[in-house]
């Protein structure tokens, strides 16, 4: 009763939120000089096309008025159209944000599966090959720049050893895709029965999935470690402890208390890398989100960059909702 | 004309998402006269706090007046308020959190004074003199809070808050955090500041062997009401409230052939503020209980001039007691077994009037 | 351990001394050569305030002596055994089992993320093998003990939903729960208002006599020793200075610190005046390294306090004092 009250309370909020998300970033992308007429129209257009461009586009309204009707458009389910891909806004992040989605996801698994136990194990033992692991893995993470290190897994394992198929997109050019269902390739191809499909788009994601993976598998080791400690060394544990409960024990119930940060962690990492993983994937030429934003910035192409905010915004807002009730349910002290 | 008057003082605090309201002080009156100590005794839960708060400004009230020097406090009128400012103070019971810890002892107890704009020099000589009459040595002045022990820590406090030269100072269970040695040293010292400086005391304590030594009078709350109120002295030789009873018999005090041993002993725990009994605060704890303390909240008895009780038994409470004040008999007994070991010139020394303290009038 | 009579004791300590290694220096020590023995049934009070070493004295012999301090010597027997002997799985058994703990703050020192049950629940299983229904029926008995009302519902209850004086009790029921030989409180009612520190005190003094536990009440407050403990130590900067049965002690306390402690209490200003001495000088320089430790803050110090280290001597007897010049009655 109380979680449905209070989950009302935060639906309550999101549009506001939204709104105000978007307003901020609307004024921020209309700061950045460019104009999208010259951009279309290229070098040789004439005073007169660019002006009649200019007011079918808008542009010669007062600012305010062209975020009303953005904002009006978007309330009828309208990001607009991008000029580069000439393509509705929504048809173009269908495809991209579900990439994004997916290789975020593994590598945020990846990276859970990576930090929590060796920051376990950093916290755990004082010393041994564990703690230096973990001391040493930290340190590595933190300094390597992801692109880099995508490029030198290419080089290895594409263009040395031969072990995945080229790093060109999500699936290879000859292998036809699954029907869309859910956008990720791996659970729809599954779905589909498209066992050439799946083990192909497997075989795309490993290498982006390792890059964004074992990097940020640092910062969730980095946290799950200092966490841990802070547990291990807190007034319950040594209580534990002097009940003569197991070492194991000891630490579970430490690692339960801990999970809280690991969670908000995690949920800081995912938010960030919708956007961020955007020199990975023009790396592994994706075609994600991101890359697809940062070519909208680049080219005075606002609708894209301003659907992605939509889009990020709201899969945020999902996200910090989840993170709560994740907290509501490992800790009773927020019933 | 008391200095400090406060008249059916309530505060209500509004539950978070709730209608409800927690309880935290209802209906407490009392005054305080100057040079005079007032305890305000209780246990957690008790409004002590809440109150001393209140006399501060810090709060608003509910309900109630708080007058002091005969003008009224509140709206404005705060602590804060300039023509205020310096005169009302408070010493808190974590030495350590009130103190800026990147701040040295000297800036901390300059620091009031800065703030009512006290010329450089005088601030200087008031700060030394400050420092000196809590035992602080000059060169103690530049370290840090954390460089010095907790009871060191409380004498900064008290310093700071005495060198506005104040008439009411709140103290917040001064004494609480400290170990027994510290604590008698800080009791000591607010007893010498007193007595020269003529400072009237709000002492929020649950610490009776303290409130003992260092109080003229008593208000015992519970659950925010005074449950009873008056001479230290004789409240302690003479409890009439069974919470009285029950909070003096739980002492236990350094000598194991002194104890109150009382048929009345107090069962449970202090019930929540937010659902307040209807009647009696204490009847669902009350070895005495009767139906009407179920039905109807005891009005106010005067015991004698000066000692007020809320209780319907409260003449029982008193005759089946032993009148005896087990602080007292404790103190006597210590100056034998402790005098003992003393050298005769210390010993015969000229006898301090602290044993005074707890049977002065104030009419 | 046939051969072992009904009065030997329980837990006894001879010379424990636990020293924290300083870098480029003798290593601090903070239990110095602590001897005390416990007979079945037992309540010893400790006194100290905060730096004597009476927290390390639970932790010592419960050989949880954190890093990097270590025991430098000494020996502590339970039941006749050398604990000193027993690997690491064979301590955790006893921890617990065996030897309890009673802590401050419970509700700091519970797990906040368990129920009261499955805190209760984790000692039972592990120390005694129990199954669930079995594990439910015992937590339900124990809470039952410590007085605890309404328990089938606060077995379910968290941490952050006890009153302090409620989470003692759990902890009680926790030490409790495996019938332990010892128990071990430390400071463990400090943090309670004093009507149900009185309860408190109260049942554990009816649930340690009931059982013939040994109690071993570690406190600042020397109030409580004088109304609860059978004997009573003072502990001054790691070594017991005074301890004795409980009415000779405070009826004749021996040594100067222990008095300074009574004084504290004393209204009387000459008589605090006397023993507590210079409050201007406080205690800012710490205890002197050689002869008494408490010279420098002891009235009655003569030459001989700052050079000749006192010894425990037995003044009456069971009554000890490690002072050169004990006062005298």
């Amino acid at each position: 009763m109380q979680l449905l009250a209070y989950l009302g309370r935060r639906l309550l909020f999101v549009a506001p939120q939204l709104v105000g998300i978007l307003l901020v970033s609307f004024f921020l992308l209309k700061l950045i000089p460019g104009d999208p007429a010259v951009m279309m129209l290229g070098p040789f257009a004439t005073d007169d096309g660019l002006a009649r461009l200019r007011a079918e586009l808008g542009l010669d309204r007062s600012l305010l008025e062209q975020f009303l009707i953005y904002l009006g458009n978007v309330l009828q389910g309208d990001l607009g159209t991008s000029w580069q891909t000439t393509l509705p806004v929504t048809t173009d992040l269908a495809q991209r944000f579900p990439a994004t989605l997916e290789l975020v996801t593994l590598a945020l698994l990846l990276a859970l599966a990576i930090g929590v136990p060796l920051g376990v194990a950093g916290a755990r033992y004082k010393k041994g090959l564990l703690r230096t692991t973990a001391d040493y893995y930290g340190l590595f993470a933190g300094a390597l720049p992801d692109f880099w290190f995508g490029l030198v897994l290419i080089f290895l394992f594409y263009t040395t050893w031969a072990l995945v198929p080229a790093p060109l997109g999500r699936l290879d050019f000859v292998i036809l895709p699954p029907p869309e269902i859910t956008g990720s390739l791996l659970i729809d191809s599954t779905l589909a029965g498209n066992w050439q499909a799946l083990r192909n788009a497997a075989g795309h994601l490993v290498l982006p999935v390792l890059t964004l993976g074992l990097i940020n598998a640092g910062p969730i080791l980095k946290m799950t470690q200092s966490t841990m400690e802070r547990m291990l060394e807190s007034d319950f544990s040594r209580y534990a402890e002097m009940c003569g409960l197991p070492e194991r024990v000891v630490a579970r119930k430490a690692l339960r208390n801990a999970l809280p940060s690991v969670v908000t962690i995690v949920s800081v990492l995912y938010g960030f890398l919708i956007g961020g993983a955007v020199l990975v994937e023009i790396v592994f030429s994706w075609g994600g989100a991101g890359q697809y934003a940062v070519g909208g910035v680049l080219n005075a192409d606002l609708n894209p960059v301003m659907g992605f905010v939509l889009y990020s915004a709201i899969l945020s807002l999902v996200i910090y909702l989840i993170v709560d009730l994740i907290y509501f349910a490992i800790d009773p002290r927020t019933r | 004309m008391a200095l400090l008057t406060v008249q059916g003082l309530v505060q209500h605090f509004p539950v978070a998402g709730s209608r409800k309201v927690v309880a935290a002080v209802n209906s407490v009156s009392f005054d305080l006269e100057p040079g005079e100590t007032l305890a305000l005794v209780g246990e957690s839960g008790s409004g002590k706090t809440t109150i001393g708060r209140c006399v501060l400004g810090l709060i608003r009230p509910t309900g109630g007046l708080i007058r002091y020097r005969d003008v009224e406090m509140g709206g404005r009128r705060t602590v804060r308020s300039p023509e205020l400012r310096g005169k009302l103070q408070l010493v808190f019971q974590e030495p350590a959190e009130s103190l800026d810890p990147r701040q040295r002892l000297y800036e901390q107890i300059d620091e009031p004074l800065r703030a009512l704009g006290v010329n450089r020099a005088d601030r200087e000589k008031r700060v030394r003199a400050a420092a000196a009459r809590v035992g602080l040595r000059e060169a103690m002045l530049g370290l840090y809070p954390a460089e010095i022990s907790m009871g060191l820590q409380q004498r900064v406090g008290i310093a700071r808050a005495m060198i506005s030269e104040p008439e009411i100072v709140v103290l917040d269970e001064p004494t609480s955090a400290l170990d027994p040695t510290a604590r008698a040293e800080i009791i000591d010292l607010l007893i010498r500041i007193q007595r020269d400086l003529g400072t009237a005391y709000l002492f929020i304590s649950h610490d009776l062997s303290a409130v003992r030594q260092i109080s003229h009078r008593v208000a015992v709350l519970y659950l925010g009401m005074i449950v009873e109120q008056g001479p230290a002295a004789k409240l302690f030789a003479r409890p009439s409230h069974p919470y009285s009873v029950g909070l003096l018999s739980a002492v236990l005090l350094p000598n194991p052939t002194i104890r109150r041993e009382s048929r009345i002993s107090l069962a449970g725990e202090i019930p929540s503020p937010i659902d307040l009994p209807k009647a009696c605060y204490l009847a669902s704890r009350c070895p005495m209980v009767e139906e009407r303390c179920r039905t109807r909240m005891p009005e106010v008895e005067t015991v004698e001039p000066g000692h007020l009780v809320r209780c319907y038994r409260h003449e029982e409470v008193v005759r089946d007691g032993d009148a005896v004040d087990y602080f007292a008999r404790f103190q006597a007994e210590a100056e034998r077994i402790l005098g003992a070991g003393m050298p005769p010139q210390v010993s015969t020394g000229q006898p301090m009037n602290e044993s005074e303290r707890g049977n002065v009038d104030h009419g | 351990m046939s051969d072992r009579q009904p009065q030997d004791p329980v837990i006894a300590l001879e010379g424990l001394t636990v020293a924290f290694p300083r870098y480029g220096g003798e290593p601090v020590r903070v239990l110095k050569g602590i001897d005390l023995a416990l007979a079945p049934g037992e309540v010893v009070g400790v006194v100290g305030e905060s730096g004597s070493g009476k927290t390390m004295l639970a932790r010592a012999i419960m050989r949880l002596v954190p890093r990097p301090g270590r025991i430098e010597a000494g020996r502590i027997s339970f039941d006749g055994r050398d604990m000193g002997q027993l690997d690491g799985e064979a301590l955790r058994r006893l921890r617990g089992r065996d030897i309890a703990m009673i802590i401050a703050n419970p509700r700091s020192e519970l797990d906040p993320l368990e129920t009261v049950g499955q805190q209760i629940g984790n000692v039972l299983r592990h120390h005694l093998t129990l199954d669930k229904p079995a594990i439910r029926a015992r937590s339900l008995e124990l809470l039952r003990q410590v007085s605890i009302p309404d328990p089938e519902r606060r077995i379910n209850a968290y941490p952050h939903e006890l009153s302090g004086g409620m989470a003692q009790r759990v902890v009680m029921a926790i030490a409790l729960a495996c019938q332990p030989r010892f128990i071990i409180s430390d400071d463990a009612t400090s943090g309670l208002d004093v009507t149900v520190q009185a309860q408190v005190l109260e049942l554990m003094r009816k649930l340690v006599v009931e059982r013939g536990t040994s109690l071993l009440f570690i406190t600042r407050d020397i109030g409580i020793t004088a109304h609860f403990c059978d004997r009573v130590a003072v502990l001054f900067a790691g070594e017991i200075v005074e301890i004795g049965p409980r009415h000779a002690f405070f009826a004749d306390p021996k040594h100067p610190y222990a008095i300074l402690l009574l004084a504290a209490y004393a209204q009387n200003e000459r008589l605090r005046r006397y023993w507590l001495g210079d409050t201007t000088a406080g205690a800012a320089e710490g205890p002197a390294t050689t002869g008494c430790p408490f010279a420098r803050r002891c009235v009655r110090a003569q030459d001989r306090c700052r050079t000749e280290h006192p010894r425990l001597e037995e003044m009456a007897p069971g009554h000890f004092a490690r002072c050169h010049f004990p006062v005298e009655r």
